[in-house]
């Protein structure tokens, strides 16, 4: 019977990698990385590598005669030195598949913060009239007080997906409600319809939540509330978010989460006319469980 | 040192080049108090780096698993009787292949290094590598929604980047011949095996192959992976935002942006969507068409396997067909 250390090697990272992500599933740290929607994937992943660990393990050992054989059949491969010791070349790429098993078990994920908003031109993304969002959120949250409004309760229910045509009545119902409940589920479908019927939201009351955000050029009282909306990975984060004026917006910190009251109305930035909220009520409050806004694919009706 | 050991040295001094240049940008200097917290940054530049890597490490297994199954299953002869003679007609037909087949583009290289050595020609096979990723009906369903449930941007991504694909296909099938395999991949021969063996035992050895395929690739997935994060957390957008201010040097930027972001095609149309209020459409079409075809993630693991002069061209060929014919279109869109 014989060893084959570099076999083992593969099979041990193998092996980690199904750990690693086993592990972010375990301790939720997956919701910081990508989409809930995308869990089952990377659940499948994990289970892949455990497979593909569990065949390489045959490769470990090898009785003599097996091996020959193995080689017989399998010496052709285009894999590059198939046999070779241990050389510099394979230590430095073992090397760099292990880094990422490090540094996800190893360092903390973290919740994107506004340094990555700037980075991404969070102000650019806010000063877009046109974009069409069409996302929801499938997580509940607390402070889900749109009962009692003219909302079809059934249209509340988090849906991952919904039909085109409950998706516009939805919009339709959620526009017609004199106070603006910007919860996690409804966040993006209002953030769509403020910004192409502006002028329908004028006066309207909001109730909104997000991390502070600031530009260079704002003025003394003002600042962003905004959110992330994560399609598939945290990579391809974009920012939404409100121009907002509070009296006090000097004394906040960027990354600070605040919970506001206010009046939407109608302001510049950059001489782009945008929404602009005039916060009345506002209060610190702890990062939600879910940071992130998520969109939903709506189903199109053939 | 032997041999490899030498090369590998070099390739990293190139890496280490490439990070210095990354981080000698002005708009890295502009954000010097940057440096004294780079102790979240790091932890932001992590996270993107394991996200990104999640989020490809699907689309990868995928990708080496149907490697493994076409260096099991597929004969030279299969092959040979699939690719027409005609290089106009295998370019054509290898873009339709690609556009059916639902892939990714952090999968597909270990697919088109699989299919080249049982023999496809370079040519058909980069159309296919190129139409693989940015036609297939999730991007297509994705992109209609990020642009308002509006089919224009879709449908012309989808067909310019078809004709792109099909251009610079053709244009490799005129200057480059062969594998273009660095050196230290060998192509193999036909499998003696390959036909002799019963099912089961085919399917271990196609597993195997999986395995050593990800081993092959996997590194250049991390190293890529890497590079795109790092760009993302210490590049600011706004930067290149700024420059480009007219219509070609739009879309050159949006070229730019896509290459540097590394997103998979399925999830960059919001991206690209929420663009489209600073930039005309050429360059949002730029943006969706180019990113899928190369970007920093794809490039790096192309370095993998075929020669640095090979993917500089290619780089190169995509770049230039991309951009003027999207200028030259751009009255019309």
């Amino acid at each position: 019977m014989q060893f084959h250390f570099q076999q083992a090697v593969k099979a041990a990272i193998l092996f980690a990698f199904s750990a690693m992500i086993y592990s972010f599933h375990v301790t939720g740290n997956i919701t910081k990385l990508i989409n809930p929607k995308y869990d089952m994937l990377s659940k499948a992943v994990a289970i892949i590598f455990l497979l593909l660990f569990v065949v390489q393990l045959k490769r470990v050992f090898t009785f003599s005669n097996q091996s020959t054989s193995y080689h017989i059949t399998c010496g052709c491969c285009s894999h590059q030195q198939e046999n070779t010791s241990l050389s510099i070349k394979k230590g430095v790429s073992y090397f760099i598949l292990i880094i990422p098993i490090v540094t996800g078990l190893g360092m903390p994920t973290k919740v994107l913060d506004a340094s990555i908003a700037e980075k991404k031109g969070a102000t650019i993304m806010m000063t877009n009239q046109s974009q069409a969002l069409t996302g929801d959120e499938d997580v509940a949250t607390l402070n889900d007080s749109t009962e009692g409004h003219s909302v079809d309760p059934n249209l509340l229910e988090k849906k991952q997906e919904m039909p085109k045509k409950e998706y516009e009545l939805l919009k339709q119902q959620l526009a017609k409600n004199p106070l603006v409940e910007m919860t996690d589920y409804v966040y993006s479908i209002y953030y769509e319809d403020i910004n192409n019927n502006l002028l329908n939201y004028q006066g309207k009351s909001i109730h909104i939540s997000g991390f502070v955000l600031k530009e260079d050029d704002f003025e003394q009282n003002q600042l962003v509330i905004s959110r992330f909306l994560i399609t598939h990975c945290v990579a391809d984060a974009s920012i939404v978010g409100f121009l907002s004026e509070i009296p006090e917006a000097s004394n906040l910190e960027e990354d600070t989460w605040i919970e506001a009251e206010g009046i939407i109305d109608i302001g510049y930035y950059n001489n782009v006319e945008l929404p602009l909220l005039k916060i009345n009520k506002w209060k610190e409050i702890k990062i939600p469980e879910e940071p992130y806004l998520y969109p939903i694919d709506i189903l199109i009706s053939m | 040192m032997n041999r490899y050991a030498i090369k590998y040295f070099f390739n990293f001094w190139f890496l280490f080049l490439l990070i210095l240049a990354l981080f000698l940008t002005p708009s890295f200097y502009s954000n010097i108090p940057l440096l004294f917290a780079i102790g979240p940054s790091l932890l932001n530049l992590n996270t993107i780096f394991l996200s990104i890597l999640i989020e490809a490490l699907p689309f990868v297994l995928i990708g080496v698993l149907i490697a493994g199954f076409i260096q099991i299953f597929i004969t030279e002869d299969h092959i040979q009787k699939w690719i027409p003679k005609n290089k106009l007609m295998a370019v054509f037909m290898s873009c339709i292949v690609g556009a059916l087949f639902p892939a990714c583009e952090c999968g597909i290289v270990p697919i088109v290094r699989r299919l080249i050595s049982k023999g496809v020609p370079i040519h058909a096979a980069m159309g296919f590598m190129l139409t693989g990723p940015l036609i297939n009906p999730i991007v297509i369903i994705s992109t209609y929604m990020a642009f308002g449930n509006d089919a224009k941007i879709a449908g012309l991504r989808m067909i310019l980047g078809f004709l792109f694909a099909i251009i610079i296909a053709l244009i490799i099938s005129f200057s480059f011949k062969g594998t273009q395999f660095k050196q230290g991949i060998h192509i193999n021969k036909p499998h003696a095996h390959a036909e002799k063996l019963p099912f089961n035992k085919k399917c271990s050895h196609m597993l195997t192959h999986s395995i050593d395929e990800f081993f092959d690739m996997g590194k250049y997935l991390i190293i890529g992976a890497f590079l795109a994060a790092f760009v993302q957390t210490f590049l600011s957008t706004k930067t290149l935002v700024n420059i480009g201010s007219d219509l070609p040097s739009s879309i050159f930027v949006m070229m730019a942006l896509a290459y540097i972001l590394s997103l998979c095609s399925e999830a960059d149309a919001f991206i690209g969507a929420s663009f489209s209020s600073i930039f005309p459409s050429p360059a949002i079409l730029a943006f969706l068409i180019f990113g899928p075809m190369i970007d920093f993630k794809n490039t790096i693991m192309m370095l993998g396997v075929f020669r640095i002069k090979f993917v500089l061209w290619l780089l190169f060929i995509v770049i230039a067909v991309v951009f003027t014919l999207l200028w030259l279109a751009a009255p019309y869109i």
